[in-house]
């Protein structure tokens, strides 16, 4: 589903962001509780106001499963399959998430990657998490 | 109407006040018709879409990119009558131009993402928030007329 540009951009991307997952991805929580409260409700372990330590933890082992998922973006249902039980019997996320979660990540790249951040990479990047978000949701029913 | 404090209104306008309206514009239609290509399907008669290039470059994305975001700009005027503001732009965009609202939304996503290019680390998470209630106002304001 993805073009061998696509793979390109998604692994360009990923370079910059591996060996730096837990402050990405405390950004990226950080971004979406502040932009879109309503998706604290999945998060009560972390606390009504989240501290960075909390974000930090839970944000590496987010963006550690996003590794995952570049990894092996052929086959993305197999990689993903305990993360979409997770989703499907544990955490019931509703889907509708998922695009948040998209948003804040291409908000988070554009910022630090500003001039570097091409239509291309937000292209790739927007339809792999798409991707990644149907898996998750795969299971649900 | 979209509810802003005091300080996310401050925000807003203060980053706005250092924007390009034009060349911001002209980028985020373009990224849009590249990131959503199906949106492309309101624009058949700009002639050259045919890869991400030719769309950036295409100057008529570009002069309707900077229309649609001096529009937004004087939007932004009038936060506190979003729907008044919009009502006409509302009737067009349902009767004359059959634009389904879920692309307003994907516009506005595409303009924060641009901003937060633009302004990378001062686009920090109260300002991003901030923008998403403005754009997300902007986009009802722009659905309230349809019938």
């Amino acid at each position: 589903m993805l073009s061998a540009q696509e793979r390109v951009h998604i692994a360009q991307v990923w370079d910059l962001i591996a060996g730096h997952e837990a402050p990405f991805g405390a950004e990226l929580l950080l971004r979406l509780f502040t932009a879109y409260p309503s998706t604290k409700t999945y998060f009560r372990h972390l606390g009504d106001s989240p501290d960075q330590a909390r974000l930090l933890s839970h944000g590496r082992r987010l963006l550690e499963a996003v590794g995952v998922a570049v990894q092996h973006v052929d086959n993305l249902r197999a990689a993903l399959s305990p993360l979409a039980d997770l989703h499907a019997h544990v955490l019931c996320v509703d889907p509708t998430n998922f695009p948040l979660l998209i948003q804040c990540f291409q908000v988070v790249l554009a910022s630090h990657l500003q001039g570097e951040f091409t239509v291309e990479m937000q292209a790739a990047w927007d339809k792999f998490l798409m991707g990644v978000a149907v898996v998750l949701t795969e299971k649900y029913r | 109407m979209v509810h802003l404090s005091a300080e996310e209104k401050e925000a807003v306008l203060g980053l706005w006040g250092k924007v390009n309206v034009d060349e911001v514009g002209g980028e985020a239609l373009g990224r849009l018709l590249v990131v959503y290509p199906w949106t492309q399907r309101f624009f058949e008669s700009f002639g050259d879409l045919s890869s991400a290039d030719a769309v950036i470059g295409n100057p008529k994305v570009k002069a309707h990119g900077k229309k649609v975001l001096q529009s937004f700009s004087d939007g932004l005027k009038h936060l506190d009558n979003l729907k008044g503001t919009f009502a006409k732009l509302s009737e067009l965009h349902c009767d004359q131009l059959h634009v389904d609202p879920e692309n307003f939304r994907l516009l506005g996503n595409v303009i924060v993402v641009v901003l937060a290019r633009h302004f990378g680390k001062d686009f920090n998470p109260d300002v991003q928030a901030a923008f998403q209630k403005v754009v997300a106002g902007v986009a009802n304001a722009l659905a309230h007329k349809y019938h």
